[in-house]
């Protein structure tokens, strides 16, 4: 197994048309994303909100508890107790994006509009609304106060969700993540070719492997073991390009990166194996189909259009839930926006099943292959 | 060592094997001959099951030959008509990793290695890659990775196309030194001149069928042709021609550009008769010679047509 696992790694490595598609073309493409939107554009929008909190004239201990502990809620968000003159300075600066005034009427200052200001406002409002909701509950049902504070809890975390609960605030970023998925996705071509090697109607090479005593699970498992490790260095030194060269913060911890990058290029790998099984494809075929396996879902996910992956999340998620794509580029942003390790959970868990379906399918499909032509 | 039973192999309306029978004896190296389309490889690829086919049984060492005949399988080695080698690797990581696929012990599989180099000689190039081999070299390599184990039973499709003439020397060589050590060998070639030269037994194949089998002396025997005599820069009219073709075992000549072949059955003197006639004419002629039958004779005869068509 071993030797079979050595030479597998060094003829896959040795490939450079391959390994540039595998690892040198993301890199290029996110360079090029990065010159694109800006070094000043992606760098600024990394920064936290900053926000003053000021006690407010008619003064309410439950707002200003409120607006203090909203740097707990919120990792993007950091507010801190300021005089009104102080805050107000502050604001004139530029060292902050806003004030809250803590009282019975809670309100905002800010001294520009903008994505942050919005976000700002956004808690306001749900700050205003969530009272006002109580109130009501207050005055004309009393008894079902209890039940009415259990949905808005609910609400609140079905609200934190699909909105900035993370760390990074930059719409950019979704072509980033994109960017890896499509990269992790591309490993349909290492595994298409991995597998053509195996195939005795698409090569000699292929031949001469079928007629050797090695079983043929042992050749898939061996190639699919390798190209997955393969493909996973691969991803993991994008994304540390990503992170470091080009200083985008992808959010989450490494552990976590790691976690969603090995999925990713097990998808990928797994998918290009099940596809270079398929015998009565010609090579040209499956890499063509390799294509389509790779830049259309990787379009679903936002590669090519930002906004893609919301719009089919917004008109049919189920697509969202099977584009392995989406859900790996879902899976960063649950670990960089979202915050939300269940929803995370459950993406890596699909594509784990997934991976697994294809290696079992492949082997399956290719265990006591005759051709009908050579 | 190999029982081929009506085999019949259809690639749509074409029928690629004609209810092929084939039965080779273990240390035998057999030859298929046949020109090109004429189901050599077809047949070679159903008894390694990698074809599917439509009819018959294919035995290998007393077993049916399935996909997951692996027992059978690590019996067998195969050089194949295209060279499969990985183009990134070097000789010796290519005659290794091929080896591998056979034999498991690290240090056994170092010694096969080494000994397969030895034996085509490519030792001076142990750590060059395959890429940038010659294609002799490569050749020489192809046959290195299917032979490297040791097989008992080794099938060589057309090692020899596309070889330089030394090169192919050698290659017959090794093949022959292989059965010497015990291999029993399926060689296919449309090369009459190398079937003839290291094989024990040749099957003639066109159409999908054996059309004849035997030794070479037993296929040359089946045919008409004992020697044909050509005769170059000789002018003759047609009494002439009349009268040669009446000389005693002369069963059919061609006369083309001055260019006069006889051709003789099995006898005696043919030649010294030839020149006598000659002689008595006073018919000037150049360059002659006289050339025993070959195996294209032989399917010339059986077919209509040359071996190469």
């Amino acid at each position: 197994m071993l030797h079979l696992i050595k030479y597998q790694f060094r003829q896959t490595v040795r490939e450079w048309s391959t390994m540039f598609w595998a690892l040198a073309f993301p890199i290029i493409l996110g360079t090029l994303f990065y010159v694109s939107f800006g070094k000043w554009d992606m760098e600024e929008d990394m920064e936290v909100i900053r926000t003053a909190v000021v006690e407010g004239a008619d003064p309410n201990e439950a707002s200003l508890l409120f607006f203090e502990e909203i740097d707990s809620d919120f990792d993007m968000i950091r507010t801190e107790v300021m005089k009104e003159e102080e805050a107000l300075k502050a604001l004139r600066e530029d060292e902050i994006e806003g004030i809250f005034y803590a009282g019975e009427e809670p309100k905002l200052t800010v001294a520009k509009s903008g994505l942050e200001q919005s976000i700002l406002k956004n808690i306001l409002d749900t700050y205003l609304k969530n009272t006002e909701l109580i109130q009501t509950i207050v005055d004309t049902h009393p008894e079902g106060l209890e039940s009415g504070l259990e949905a808005l809890a609910d609400w609140q975390e079905m609200t934190e969700e699909i909105s900035v609960g993370g760390r990074t605030l930059n719409p950019n970023i979704s072509y980033f993540f994109a960017l890896i998925a499509f990269a992790a996705l591309s490993g349909v071509y290492l595994g298409i070719k991995g597998c053509c090697d195996s195939q005795a109607n698409l090569s000699a090479l292929g031949a001469r492997r079928c007629i050797t005593p090695t079983h043929k699970m042992k050749l898939i498992f061996v190639s699919f073991l390798v190209l997955f490790f393969i493909q996973f260095i691969n991803i993991m030194i994008l994304t540390v390009f990503v992170r470091f060269a080009l200083g985008i913060d992808l959010g989450g911890s490494p552990g976590e990166i790691v976690l969603v990058n090995l999925l990713g290029s097990m998808i990928g790998v797994s998918i290009g194996i099940l596809l270079g099984s398929v015998s009565r494809m010609q090579l040209g075929m499956k890499m063509g189909f390799g294509v389509l396996f790779t830049l259309f879902p990787a379009f679903l996910a936002g590669l090519m259009f930002g906004d893609m992956k919301n719009i089919i999340e917004q008109y049919c998620p189920v697509i969202n839930r099977v584009n392995p794509a989406a859900m790996l580029s879902d899976s960063y942003y649950c670990m960089a926006v979202y915050n939300d390790a269940e929803r995370m959970t459950r993406n890596l868990l699909i594509l784990a099943v997934m991976s697994i379906v294809c290696v079992l399918a492949a082997f399956v499909v290719t265990r006591r292959e005759r051709y009908d032509s050579i | 060592m190999v029982t081929i039973t009506n085999l019949v192999k259809r690639y749509g309306n074409l029928v690629a094997l004609d209810h092929l029978n084939l039965e080779i004896k273990e240390g035998e190296i057999y030859g298929l001959l046949g020109p090109n389309g004429s189901g050599k490889t077809t047949a070679i690829n159903c008894m390694l099951a990698l074809l599917k086919y439509d009819k018959g049984s294919i035995q290998i060492m007393g077993q049916e030959m399935h996909p997951d005949s692996y027992a059978v399988k690590k019996n067998i080695g195969v050089v194949m008509q295209n060279v499969a080698v990985f183009e990134q690797m070097s000789v010796w990581e290519n005659v290794d990793y091929f080896c591998g696929l056979y034999v498991n012990d690290r240090k056994k599989r170092r010694e096969l290695v080494e000994e397969a180099i030895r034996f085509v000689e490519l030792e001076d190039y142990r750590k060059m890659r395959s890429g940038k081999l010659s294609g002799g070299l490569l050749r020489r390599l192809n046959i290195a990775c299917g032979i490297v184990h040791k097989p008992k039973l080794i099938i060589m499709d057309e090692p020899t196309v596309a070889v330089d003439p030394q090169s192919r020397n050698k290659i017959l060589e090794g093949i022959l030194e292989l059965n010497r050590q015990g291999s029993t060998i399926i060689y296919t070639s449309h090369y009459m001149e190398e079937v003839e030269q290291i094989c024990s037994r040749i099957a003639i194949m066109d159409h999908g069928r054996v059309l004849a089998s035997g030794t070479k002396e037993e296929l040359k025997s089946m045919i008409k042709t004992g020697e044909t005599v050509t005769i170059e820069a000789i002018a003759l009219d047609e009494k002439q021609l009349s009268e040669i073709r009446d000389l005693p075992h002369v069963f059919q000549i061609s006369y083309n550009e001055q260019v006069l072949k006889i051709c003789l059955s099995g006898a005696k003197h043919n030649l010294v008769r030839i020149l006598h006639y000659l002689e008595e004419n006073e018919i000037p002629f150049g360059r002659v010679f006289s050339e025993l039958p070959t195996l294209n004779d032989v399917f010339l005869e059986i077919t209509g047509k040359e071996l190469r068509d």
